[in-house]
């Protein structure tokens, strides 16, 4: 019976945040250029996040939707990153907060950035793969075929999957619980950490150091989970094999001749991609850009970034520049 | 149709009248204090010639560096628009045109219609026009229209500065007291001048067929000297100092034909 | 301030009277040209937009400007010149002071300069370093500090010449913008000239004042913009009005200039809705790229192809001085004072097109900001301009043309002087080219 409360509840506050983020956008739409797409694209996260968690209460739903998305990402390549994940959600909201309190974020040196991409396959195998070893130390012996996707009774998500986890789940187990409805707080990794490292004390220490380390790496670094996220490099991975070189349909497009170097992409990139800034012109497809479009967005010369899909054009850089007296 | 261009040069003034197409009459005279009144004595001298009275002719056009000053003049034309257009009437293979005249050279690019495509001049030094030789041929004591062939006995050409005008003719001086002879001295002096032309053409890009027009394309040793700095033969036209008038000229027979369409 | 009784390394101690003497007779000079000027764009375009007015009192540079900067100091503000486009004017504006830009367009004093200096040097670096001996550019004498940018040889040891006599703050650019070694020297340039400032002014400048500035600046850029994509189509505004608004932006109070900046644009978008053009539609359309040109001798050009039989039309620019002041602006993300320090670092780094820079792609950054002013302007002609003795301008016009080649469209290479003499001569040449570029556009 609480469940059901605390379900309609929960509606209520996620459908009277939605209604304000929506007010909030279309208010900031009309005066503040440089942030329209970051606020639109705030409220598609929390969307996105918010469909995941009551498609959790419905299986069927569930399905369809990771359906979609995965369909979805062979077109578009690296936008659920930038646009749906809650992994991500939850690392802007962080940005948010790192903003309220004006402190400033770092930026990893060019050297150790371009060390951490060449890396970056290797990082997200390592984390894929470590489960079949750990699977062997834990008595499970179904770890070892439900190794990577869609799993078992625990309605968890797979290692794959793992970014989708919200941050309430509706069910016991998981960081926290909340045992007056039975639904727990939750963080993604963390059942996968619970699930393949099975030992008491170690489990909890390595579940709370990753929340912690992922939270602080955030706040300090942007987007730094993105840079070699399994999931994401695999979407990013899969668009690129020579099969599938075509589908990827979602660019950011570079004009060259509109160019001027001002650098200003390279520095509101929260993956620290460089290849907007240094690429000749033509389509972006570097496997770290997330597709958050915010170089677009901060780019002040029209249309020399266009974000295209299928060639079509569907935003372009404009002049976001402060309206002077007589606008 | 009969029109007329009038070349105001610094040195000479210079009359063409084009008669259906044919240069009829052709006049000069020098430019002096009152190149106005000058360019009126050579425009009548041309009417002469060409059998034709002034009211006949339908448009006259000017250029030169005194364009500004010439007389009966319907609007200008530039050196190197007039110099495009006379090599192609000349020589309908041409494509590009060297103007070498008293102070200044140029070189045009054109098209089979004669239509200036890019110019290059020599920036700001006698050294590469008619003055240079006037001062060489002073030095050598040698008279002006004897420098050409005297160069053309030299097997082979005496060193000279060739930076400067003022330079170069001290220089003369000292390769006289060292007993270089006058052809080969004369020689160097067209080389030089040929060096510097031909490498303001090269700025440009050398399109053959090459024509020589200008004062100084009368002067057979400096025809010598561009063909060998060149390494190309070059194509020079019966009184080539009429170039610029005579482009003029049809000028105003295009522009003329143009406004009757 | 500087003691004026330190000893001088370079400049000369000109007797008071002949001071007085040269700088009376410059003055008087200049103010005729700036009347000849004036006189002559009205005479080019009878319906020269009213709103130009305000803009030809400010180019008077012993008028109402002067006065205004010498109410201020004497309310203690603080005057910061600036002799290139890379000081930073943010921070100038965040610390209360005023910002000028003191480079000389006076064409006679280069004699004076010519004492000190061989010919061979630059002629702006000449004129400017004559201009400061007979105490004539009411900018420079008013001024409290001058950041200098050690940009080529020339303003490298003007930088000294000068600090005979004025407060000189050097800044020193990289000479390859894109590495990282590169960008951080150049932050730390500009944290170093802030802290000048601060130290000068006595202000200390706040992230919120910093914030004031960078979006006073943002406006004032986006009213520059609007001048420039109106000279895109049809002639509303001849060249050398537009030339004129974009170099007062230099020299006038920037809030002021961006309101009466908006005025002209909104007057000319009128002329637009009316189509009365400034000039025939089919003028040839010539873009003006090289070494800077200052108000009010350095209109020699300009006035040329716009006064020239046939007429051509100075349609834009790729000058320091003109077109890309006021460009590009300061993106910032997020607005602390390190990131704004950032924005500021690297848009007066990594914008600039300055040929002072070697990179591997050729300065490519200023043929494809060339390339596209002359798309979008729909130029037909591009006219490279060099003031003798200028090697970097001088040795990258091969790389601009072979690029502008390229899409087949005519560069003509002009080199002049500061003299008036050369004017006969540029003429033909300048004739020639909008006689060829007319050929082109009626066939």
């Amino acid at each position: 019976m609480y469940e059901a409360l605390a379900e309609t509840i929960l509606a209520v506050i996620v459908g009277v945040g939605l209604a304000l983020a929506g007010v909030l956008v279309v208010l900031i739409w009309k005066t503040d250029r440089s942030r329209k797409v970051s606020y639109l694209r705030l409220v598609v996260q929390t969307a996105a996040v918010v469909g995941i968690f009551f498609s959790f209460t419905q299986a069927l739903w569930l399905a369809i939707f990771l359906l979609v998305i995965l369909v979805a990402t062979l077109f578009t390549g690296r936008f659920f990153c930038g646009w749906i994940c809650p992994f991500g959600f939850y690392m802007d909201l962080v940005a948010l907060v790192r903003k309220a309190f004006r402190v400033r974020y770092l930026t990893l040196p060019e050297n150790i950035n371009q060390t951490l991409h060449r890396l970056r396959y290797v990082i997200a195998a390592v984390v894929l793969v470590s489960p079949l070893f750990l699977g062997a130390l834990t008595v499970n012996a179904q770890s070892q075929t439900n190794l990577l996707f869609l799993r078992d009774p625990d309605r968890s998500l797979g290692l794959m999957l793992s970014p989708l986890e919200p941050l309430i789940v509706p069910w016991a187990g998981s960081v926290a619980t909340l045992s007056f409805v039975s639904w727990s707080v939750s963080y993604p990794y963390t059942r996968d950490i619970m699930f393949y490292i099975n030992i008491p004390l170690v489990t909890s220490i390595l579940v709370y150091f990753f929340i912690a380390s992922t939270l602080l790496s955030t706040f300090l670094f942007r987007r730094f989970w993105c840079r070699f996220c399994p999931t994401g490099i695999s979407l990013a991975a899969a668009n690129r094999f020579k099969a599938f070189k075509w589908s990827p349909l979602l660019h950011i497009n570079k004009t060259e001749e509109k160019c001027t170097k001002c650098g200003i992409c390279k520095r509101v990139c929260p993956v620290q991609v460089t290849d907007v800034y240094e690429q000749k012109g033509g389509e972006i497809t570097t496997s770290v850009c997330l597709n958050c479009t915010r170089c677009i967005e901060m780019c002040p010369y029209e249309g020399c970034l266009k974000l295209t899909l299928a060639g079509k054009t569907l935003f372009k850089s404009r002049n976001w520049l402060e309206p002077s007296k007589t606008e | 149709m009969i029109t007329a261009g009038i070349d105001m040069g610094i040195q000479t003034v210079k009359v063409v009248i084009l008669k259906d197409g044919v240069a009829a009459g052709k006049a000069k005279a020098f430019s002096g204090f009152e190149p106005t009144k000058a360019a009126e004595q050579a425009f009548a001298q041309a009417l002469q010639l060409a059998n034709v009275k002034k009211e006949e002719v339908s448009m006259v056009l000017a250029t030169g560096s005194g364009m500004d000053m010439a007389p009966y003049s319907a609007g200008n034309v530039s050196m190197m628009g007039a110099d495009a257009k006379a090599g192609v009437f000349l020589f309908p293979s041409a494509r590009t045109v060297i103007d070498v005249g008293a102070e200044e050279a140029r070189a045009v690019k054109c098209d089979e219609r004669g239509i200036m495509q890019d110019f290059v001049v020599n920036e700001r030094c006698a050294a590469g026009a008619g003055t240079f030789i006037e001062a060489m041929a002073r030095a050598l004591e040698v008279k002006l229209e004897d420098m050409g062939p005297l160069s053309l006995k030299a097997e082979r050409a005496s060193p000279i500065n060739a930076t400067c005008v003022i330079f170069g003719e001290s220089d003369v001086v000292s390769l006289i007291h060292r007993q270089e002879s006058k052809p080969e001295i004369a020689r160097a002096v067209f080389d030089s001048m040929a060096d510097r032309i031909s490498s303001m053409v090269h700025r440009l890009g050398i399109n053959p067929d090459v024509v020589l027009v200008g004062g100084v394309a009368k002067d057979v040793g400096f025809i010598e000297s561009l063909k060998r700095k060149l390494g190309i033969s070059v194509l020079v036209p019966e009184d080539p100092e009429y170039a610029g008038a005579l482009g003029a000229a049809l000028t105003a027979a295009s522009r003329k034909k143009g406004a009757s369409k | 301030m500087k003691s004026q009784t330190a000893e001088k390394k370079y400049l000369p101690d000109m007797p008071q009277k002949e001071i007085e003497e040269m700088n009376a007779t410059v003055k008087s000079a200049s103010a005729k040209i700036i009347a000849d000027n004036i006189a002559k764009m009205k005479k080019t375009d009878p319906n020269r937009p009213a709103a130009m007015r305000y803009f030809d009192e400010v180019s008077d540079f012993f008028g109402m400007r002067q006065k205004e900067i010498q109410a201020a100091k004497a309310q203690g503000k603080k005057v910061i010149g600036y002799l290139c486009v890379f000081a930073p004017v943010e921070l100038i504006l965040a610390a209360d002071a005023i910002p000028v830009r003191v480079n000389s367009g006076w064409y006679d004093t280069s004699k004076f300069g010519d004492r000190i200096v061989p010919v061979e040097v630059c002629p702006v670096i000449r004129s400017t370093i004559g201009a400061k001996m007979i105490n004539l550019s009411p900018y420079l004498e008013l001024s409290d500090a001058v950041i200098t940018t050690l940009t080529c040889d020339g303003m490298t040891k003007f930088s000294e010449i000068l600090s005979d006599v004025k407060t000189v703050w050097t800044m020193t650019p990289p000479r390859v913008k894109d590495s990282a070694q590169s960008l951080h020297l150049w932050k730390e340039e500009i944290k170093a000239v802030k802290t000048q400032i601060e130290k000068l002014t006595g202000n200390k400048i706040t992230p919120k004042k910093l914030k004031e500035a960078i979006q006073t600046m943002q406006k004032a850029t986006k009213a520059f913009r609007r001048l420039q994509d109106l000279r895109k189509g049809n002639p509303v505004i001849m060249g050398r009005d537009a030339m004129l608004v974009n170099q007062m932006s230099m020299w006038d109070d920037i809030k002021r200039w961006t309101e009466k900046t908006d005025a002209l644009c909104d007057e000319l978008e009128k002329r637009v809705a009316q189509k009365a053009w400034a000039s025939p539609p089919d003028t040839p359309r010539v873009i003006v790229t090289g070494t800077p040109m200052f108000w009010p001798d350095n209109w020699k050009l300009p006035t040329l192809i716009e006064e020239a039989t046939p007429r051509g039309l100075l349609v834009g620019d790729e000058l320091c001085s003109s077109d890309r002041v006021l460009y590009d602006p300061v993106g910032v993300d997020e607005w602390t004072m390190d990131d704004m320090i950032n924005g500021i670092a690297e848009r007066y780094l990594m914008a600039s097109t300055c040929p002072c820079f070697t990179s591997k792609d050729g300065n490519e950054d200023r043929v494809n900001w060339l390339i596209n002013k002359v798309n979008e302007t729909k130029a037909n002609g591009v006219i490279y301009y060099v003031v003798r003795g200028c090697i970097l301008y001088a040795m990258e016009y091969a790389r601009v043309k072979r690029a502008l080649d390229k899409i087949n469209i005519p560069v003509y290479y002009l080199d002049t002087e500061y003299t008036r003499e050369d004017v006969g001569q540029m003429k033909t040449r300048v004739e020639a080219f909008l006689e060829m570029l007319s050929a082109r556009v009626d066939f």
